[in-house]
């Protein structure tokens, strides 16, 4: 009764429910659009804004337009943290900087106004603005148009989360009317409950009508309780009848035997007290086999209310049986065969009740011997039917039953002949052991002609012992490609930490200066899997151009805000740029405490220092270009320090490593602005390093995982180790290279060292300002302003 | 079903009559069973408790032993199983009124040759007893006598109608074999495990033509070798 209760409230819920959807799905639709107006305006004043300040810094100049790239442009952009960026300057005349070929909108038409357009670039969904100046040169007026646009990511995200807020206030009011919706069903259905109580309150032997008056929604439910009612009481009825039958069978067949022995008693001659006696034992044989059967019938169905059903072997039961049976000396005549197919270990097992099964058999064969000749010929065969069913065949020579009597013979209490005595109830019994069993039974004529009785069971499908090969991680080692400008020597303790605790990987690590690393991962040479460097500019362009795997590592959040940029880029190292400097040929104490002081120190010691100054080779050394642009940003006069080292006649190096060579030989007095890392740990009494009080800024080595890597996942372990706090103490204590994580507990002579000055770093941040200085223009003037300096 | 014509109780054709021990409780089904046995020419002693059936088993010696299962007292099967202890080889045959598994085979485990279930035909019962006593006799004495033919087990000879079988040896290990297990049906591998010691490998053909040899040598006498097949071999006297 609950069950139909439940179901009407939930099919009246689901209509509901799939109104109010319909509902919340037009809605939507018009909450979607204003989420996104809302998110547009937003960060449409970004983009706005960085175009403007581009645009600002258009100037004619002698081969034509000319732009000075602002870092505000880049920064401005950088308002949105995890957002790529690209821009361009463009006139009729072709590109002027930038990345060419940007997509324009339709019908395209130069304008003051900006236009704000989505379009797709390079695969990914970015948002753009396009806006234009006149600029007047001796030729006449013409267009300048800048061109900004980033991806998409932030701006959708915000869009969502407008969006989910407002769909949910409105999915829970739809879910409040719903709750009325619930209780007004309740309330509806209360006649149920009263049928119920009904029910419920009957004692067990009440099988009369329900006696209620429905509402007509019910009443045909009501009519199938009562014909059900109905239906049980004629099932009792039979049961009644049953036991009455059975009682009257007994009882019939005692007297029967008493009429026969009370005649014989009376009998007067020999040969007539014979007869009856004669008669009287066939009596006797017939009430006993009645006996035995009724107590057959009620235990099986007495331990087919009680027991389960466990698993039974078939061959040996019937094996026991039927040399149980053959013990009888008066069955000598008869003929057994056993038959059994070839089943495997435990494929004869189903699941039964061996003490019914046995009655059921023995009831079959007893059958077989009774209706048939001394000298029959019982077959028992025992086979496979398919794969998944077992059966057993008890077939006789005897006369068998023909077709349309099989239907009765089944019944009981039929005997279909008087003159073979049958109690009438054994096939009976059969078909209740078979229903027990979820067997089928099934009567035929067998090939001698004789009756063929069938029982069919499920077999109990042996539980194939599959030994779970679990897919061994593949002992054969996959190789890990890395592409890395660090140094080998420096970083492979902790590769090789990283190599125990994955005994499933090997490292392949290929050295290579920071520029040709990063020319061959942009046209794709070379497909490491992992891409480090020292050059955070460069590693940060190829990452804007969408070419680095978005990783979840939960490492990451441990690091902190600036040295990981979108889930793709993260740095693993916190490495200051230092001076270093020979101590037996320069104090410490001499040295200039600031960058302003610098230029003047070396202005002051110009003679002294003479060919005694190194300098990264800005051209070939990318962190030496980073660190020079951070500088000048920083407000270092740029121009003044690299004319005062154009005059000393500062010597330019590849390699940071070189330049501590040439330090530590005495070659050169001092070496400025290189990575300290390597010179801090080296135990060089001839190289010592110095820190600026006012600021020293600190690069972090960085590492990406490409998206066209072929083992992307354990490139993702690499780096998450690398990052994670375990990689991070190891680094601390077996590399030169300096942590990224404030370990504050953690004592080596390096962190010691840098405590001291701790106020003074000055992180360079990870984000698209720092494509400012690789502006194809700008690059190309600050380049060429330090060479005309320096002239190396 | 039966289509004999009234039998007049026979005796068996060998000359035995045997010393019978009958344990049951109940006395108007004892009154009827030892009635009959003593008609066919045995005598028949009987007990109605366990405890009076183990004491007087301890000192007197029968020739078959019929034992109820449910006795007060002890009951039948700790009754067999003391007999069994003791070395007490006598047959036993077991009655039993439950016809679940249980009684038949803990009382076969217990040590007795065979049982029957109540209610049980009384020729039957005593055509049973006297495969049990042929059983015993065959093995006790040393010479098996069945129709026309007799077996010296110590001289490992048959007979037939006078004449020497001259029986190969195989032949003779498996008459004598059927003549241990009268009645009783052995399986291919059961018979294979007697004829053969463990290191001669027979085949299960092997066996069967041994058996069909006998049964070609010995015909004419009453003892009958019955093949079922997939099931195995029982032997037994016709007459009986």
């Amino acid at each position: 009764m609950n069950n139909r209760r439940r179901s009407i409230r939930l099919r009246l819920m689901a209509l509901m429910t799939a109104a109010f959807l319909v509902l919340l799905c037009l809605i939507s639709i018009l909450l979607w659009t204003y989420a996104r107006g809302a998110a547009n305006d937003s960060y449409d004043l970004v983009l706005g804004g960085s175009a403007r300040a581009i645009l600002e810094r258009i100037t004619p100049g002698p081969d034509g337009p000319t732009v000075d790239m602002p870092p505000s442009a880049m920064e401005i952009a950088g308002i949105v943290p995890a957002a790529r960026v690209v821009y361009s300057v463009f006139s009729p005349e072709g590109l002027v900087t930038g990345t060419p070929d940007l997509p324009l909108p339709d019908g395209f038409e130069p304008a003051v106004a900006p236009m704000f357009y989505d379009a797709l670039h390079n695969g990914a969904p970015m948002r753009f603005v396009v806006q234009g100046r006149e600029i007047s040169t001796a030729s006449g007026p013409f267009w300048v148009e800048v061109q900004v646009g980033q991806t998409t990511e932030a701006r959708v995200a915000q869009q969502r989360d407008l969006f989910l807020t407002g769909m949910a206030g409105l999915a829970l009011v739809s879910a409040i009317g719903l709750g009325f919706v619930w209780f007004a069903i309740r309330q509806a259905l209360r006649p149920l409950a009263q049928i119920e109580r009904d029910l419920q309150g009957r004692p067990p032997r009440d099988l009369s009508e329900l006696a209620a008056r429905p509402p007509l929604e019910i009443e045909s439910l009501f009519d199938a309780i009562n014909g059900f009612i109905a239906r049980l009481r004629a099932n009792r009825n039979m049961t009644e009848g049953f036991i009455a039958d059975v009682a009257h069978q007994t009882r019939t067949s005692l007297s029967t035997l008493q009429g026969h022995l009370e005649l014989a008693a009376d009998a007067r001659s020999e040969d007539d007290m014979r007869a009856r006696l004669v008669r009287a034992e066939r009596q006797s044989a017939r009430t006993v086999r009645l006996t035995n059967q009724l107590l057959s019938h009620a235990m099986v169905l007495h331990r087919a209310d009680g027991g389960g059903l466990h698993p039974v072997a078939l061959t040996p039961l019937l094996r026991s049986l039927v040399s149980e049976m053959l013990r009888d000396t008066r069955i000598r005549d008869v003929t057994f065969t056993f038959d059994v197919d070839p089943f495997a270990d435990k494929g004869d097992v189903v699941m039964g009740d061996e003490v019914v099964l046995r009655e059921a058999l023995r009831n079959l064969i007893e059958n077989a011997l009774r209706h048939g000749p001394p000298d029959n010929i019982i077959d028992i065969d025992l086979r496979a039917e398919g794969h998944d069913r077992i059966m057993i065949a008890i077939s006789d020579a005897g006369p068998g039953i023909p077709e349309q009597d099989r239907e009765r013979a089944q019944e009981r209490f039929v005997s279909l002949s008087d003159r073979t005595a049958g109690s009438g109830l054994g096939l009976a019994i059969v078909q209740a052991v078979a229903e027990a069993h979820g067997a089928g039974f099934h009567l035929s004529t067998s090939q001698r002609g004789g009756l063929k009785a069938v029982l069919s069971f499920a077999r109990v499908l042996s539980l194939v012992l599959l030994l779970a090969l679990l897919p061994h991680p593949s002992m054969a080692q996959t190789v890990l490609r890395v592409a890395s400008a660090t140094d080998e020597v420096a970083i492979r303790p902790i590769l090789d930490a990283f190599e125990r605790e994955n005994p499933d990987l090997h490292i392949e690590y290929t050295d290579m200066q920071t520029v040709p690393l990063y020319q061959a991962v942009l046209d794709g040479s070379m497909n490491p899997d992992l891409v480090i460097s020292s050059a955070m500019d460069l590693q940060v362009d190829l990452v804007n151009r969408g070419m680095a795997l978005h990783l979840d590592l939960p490492e990451a959040q441990s690091l902190p805000s600036w040295a990981a940029w979108r889930e793709e880029l993260f740095g693993f190292t916190f490495e200051p740029a230092v001076m270093i400097y020979n101590p037996t040929l320069i104090a410490e104490s001499d040295l200039p405490r600031t960058h302003v002081d610098l230029t003047e120190f070396l202005r002051n010691h110009e003679r002294s220092l003479q060919q005694r100054i190194g300098l990264y080779d800005l051209r070939q050394a990318g962190i030496g270009y980073l660190f020079a642009t951070q500088d000048a940003e920083f407000g270092q006069d740029a121009a003044a320090l690299n004319e005062v080292l154009g005059r000393a006649k500062a010597r330019v190096y590849p390699t940071t490593n070189a330049m501590i060579d040439a330090v530590g030989r005495g070659e050169l007095t001092m070496a400025l602005n290189l990575i300290g890392s390597y010179a801090i740990s080296a135990d060089d009494p001839h190289v010592a390093v110095h820190l600026f009080w006012d600021y020293n800024l600190v690069m972090m080595r960085t590492g990406f995982v490409p998206k066209t890597a072929a083992n992307p996942e354990q490139a993702a372990r690499l780096l998450a180790y690398l990052i994670s706090h375990r990689g991070q103490v190891l680094l601390a204590r077996k590399t030169p290279l300096v942590p990224v994580l404030p370990l504050v507990t953690l004592n080596t002579p390096t962190l010691n060292r840098m405590r001291g000055y701790d106020g003074t770093f000055l992180p360079i941040r990870l984000g698209p300002q720092l494509l400012t200085y690789l502006d194809a223009l700008k690059q190309k003037r600050f380049l060429s302003a330090w060479q005309s300096a320096i002239r190396p | 079903m039966r289509m004999r014509p009234f039998a007049v109780t026979r005796g068996p054709l060998f000359s035995c009559f045997m010393r019978m021990l009958l344990v049951e409780d109940n006395d108007d089904l004892a009154e009827t069973i030892t009635d009959r046995l003593r008609a066919e020419g045995h005598a028949i002693d009987r007990e109605s408790n366990g405890d009076d059936a183990h004491s007087l088993l301890r000192h007197a010696r029968f020739d078959l032993v019929i034992l109820d299962v449910n006795l007060p007292g002890r009951n039948g099967t700790e009754v067999l199983r003391a007999m069994r202890d003791r070395g007490d080889t006598t047959p036993v045959l077991i009655l039993t009124a439950r016809s679940e598994v249980d009684d038949r085979v803990v009382g076969l485990d217990a040590g007795a040759d065979d049982y029957m279930v109540k209610p049980f035909d009384f020729r039957e019962l005593s055509a049973r007893c006297r495969v049990l006593a042929r059983r015993k006799s065959g093995t006790a004495t040393n010479s098996f006598t069945a129709g026309t033919l007799t077996f010296d087990r110590s001289a490992r000879r048959a007979r037939l109608g006078g004449v020497d079988l001259d029986l190969r040896p195989r032949e003779v290990q498996l008459l004598e074999v059927l003549i241990d297990n009268l009645g009783r049906m052995l399986t291919k591998e059961e018979v294979a495990d007697k004829l053969y010691t463990f290191d001669e490998a027979p085949t299960m053909n092997a066996v069967e033509q041994t058996v069909t040899r006998l049964r070609r040598r010995i015909e004419g006498s009453t003892l009958t070798i019955r093949t079922a097949r997939g099931l195995g071999y029982m032997a037994y006297v016709t007459d009986e």
